[in-house]
């Protein structure tokens, strides 16, 4: 796994035990069962600082929505997700996700079981070949050169309801973009222990700012943070 | 699905990563140096290690940031970012990144950035932000990454004249060439949105963050002049 030259995700050879993953990333409606059950309030309902994105925004840039978190996670004025109950839940913190993994008796893929699951078998930097230019069928991403004006060219702005695009070889939707699928461990032994690492890119990803999707790049997101592209594995 | 594959990847003997080499290990740590200013610094830095010890926050309560002074702002700015960041990959060291000129420039705060408080000071508070920088720039000859990150927030054209001389002071911080860059594209220069650089940097379809110009001083030279012609085409405050 990994790739030739990359310094924190360099090509090698891993071994790992057999291991479930779901097909699908983790909708609102299961999200929502899970905090029927237990009355959970996740980071953003707490500390109000959820991360948003509209266009007209810069690379990189989100903008702070207090009344956003998994049921409105666009903010409150931008609707809630009645209609959405099978798009994967969002505005969900690491610490969120593996409060809901423990509650569904499931756990987060590492990042090693997360790029082989993904790769289902390829050598290739994509599960459908070396380049990106099949991308549009198998995930949902941004197509926009850049982030200042909206691209819904795919069908999609925001989230899509999972399983909307082609999977990959074992079965696998979404693998590339629509929401970003925590993991469990570290990249380096030294990292900071607010760090959490993140893999698959999002609806936000797009040639420009997402070098390979994160097919082998390793995304970083403090583990309190709650944005709306990202989810939990 | 039940991934039962216990080995499922591969490597290959003669593709070896190669350990980043010392100069490059050294030059992406003084990268990502950040610059930290002298006023009120010894106070600011309690208030954040006060904030740091409480896990579920980044934000210095709004009473002890309305204490703080114009110029101690400034530190807390510049030295802590209260919101969060994302980022595609962690950005790790690029092989002899020492000899390259890159279209971006690293993150000061890593899984942190700028608030939209911090951002609104930034606007509301340019002029001083200048003035600071470039006192704090002259007395140290160093540019930190969050004083470059600042520079592109405000717009700091005006700068230019003092970042070239501190560049040439070692030709050391390539990332004041990138700078200079991004000055230029923000402001969008023709001369320099026309150019191969531009097109090379931030214009390809297939450009990812991770862009760069080998350094060479044909570019070094190339970046600084067209800088420098930029500036001087700027109208002068009366």
């Amino acid at each position: 796994m990994g790739k030739k030259q990359h310094t924190l995700n360099p090509l090698r050879k891993v071994t790992v035990d057999s291991f479930y993953i779901a097909a699908c990333e983790t909708t609102n409606r299961q999200f929502a069962a899970f905090v029927a059950a237990t009355g959970y309030v996740t980071d953003a309902e707490k500390k109000h600082d959820a991360l948003v994105f509209e266009p007209g925004l810069r690379e990189f840039e989100w903008d702070n929505d207090s009344s956003a978190y998994w049921r409105f996670p666009n903010g409150v004025d931008r609707g809630g997700i009645e209609q959405k109950m099978d798009h994967p839940v969002t505005c969900i913190s690491y610490s969120d996700a593996l409060a809901y993994c423990k509650w569904a008796g499931v756990r987060l893929p590492t990042l090693d079981e997360w790029e082989i699951a993904s790769r289902a078998g390829s050598t290739t930097d994509y599960f459908f070949g070396p380049k990106n230019t099949q991308i549009s069928r198998y995930g949902n991403i941004w197509h926009g050169a850049d982030h200042l004006q909206a691209d819904s060219s795919d069908g999609y702005m925001y989230t899509a309801p999972v399983g909307s695009f082609l999977p990959n070889a074992w079965g696998l939707y979404d693998v590339y973009g629509n929401v970003f699928e925590f993991c469990s461990g570290k990249v380096l032994a030294n990292e900071s222990p607010t760090l959490a690492h993140a893999r698959g890119g999002s609806w936000w990803c797009s040639n420009a700012s997402c070098s390979f999707f994160n097919s082998a790049d390793i995304g970083r997101v403090n583990k309190r943070a709650s944005f709306s592209n990202q989810v939990s594995g | 699905m039940l991934v039962a594959t216990c080995n499922v990847c591969w490597a290959q003997e003669d593709e070896k990563w190669q350990e980043p080499g010392k100069a490059t290990v050294a030059y992406q740590e003084y990268r990502e140096k950040i610059t930290k200013p002298p006023y009120g610094l010894e106070k600011v830095s309690l208030l954040i290690k006060k904030i740091k010890d409480d896990d579920e926050s980044a934000t210095l309560p709004q009473k002890d940031y309305l204490s703080l002074s114009l110029r101690e702002k400034f530190t807390y700015h510049m030295i802590h970012a209260e919101s969060y960041s994302q980022n595609c990959d962690a950005m790790p060291p690029v092989p002899e990144s020492e000899k390259k000129i890159f279209a971006q420039l690293p993150d000061p705060f890593g899984e942190y950035s700028w608030s939209e408080r911090q951002m609104n000071y930034f606007k509301a508070n340019r002029d001083t932000m200048v003035a600071l920088m470039t006192e704090s720039i002259g007395r140290s000859n160093r540019v930190g990454v969050n004083y470059k990150k600042a520079i592109v927030e405000i717009n700091g054209k005006e700068m230019i004249p003092l970042l070239i001389s501190t560049y040439n002071r070692d030709h050391k911080d390539k990332d004041i060439l990138t700078l200079l860059m991004i000055l230029m594209k923000n402001n969008e220069y023709t001369p320099f949105l026309t150019s191969a650089s531009y097109k090379k940097l931030f214009a390809d379809a297939e450009t990812s963050y991770r862009a760069f110009l080998n350094f060479n001083t044909a570019n070094e030279e190339l970046i600084i002049q067209r800088a420098t012609t930029f500036y001087n085409g700027l109208p002068k405050k009366g």
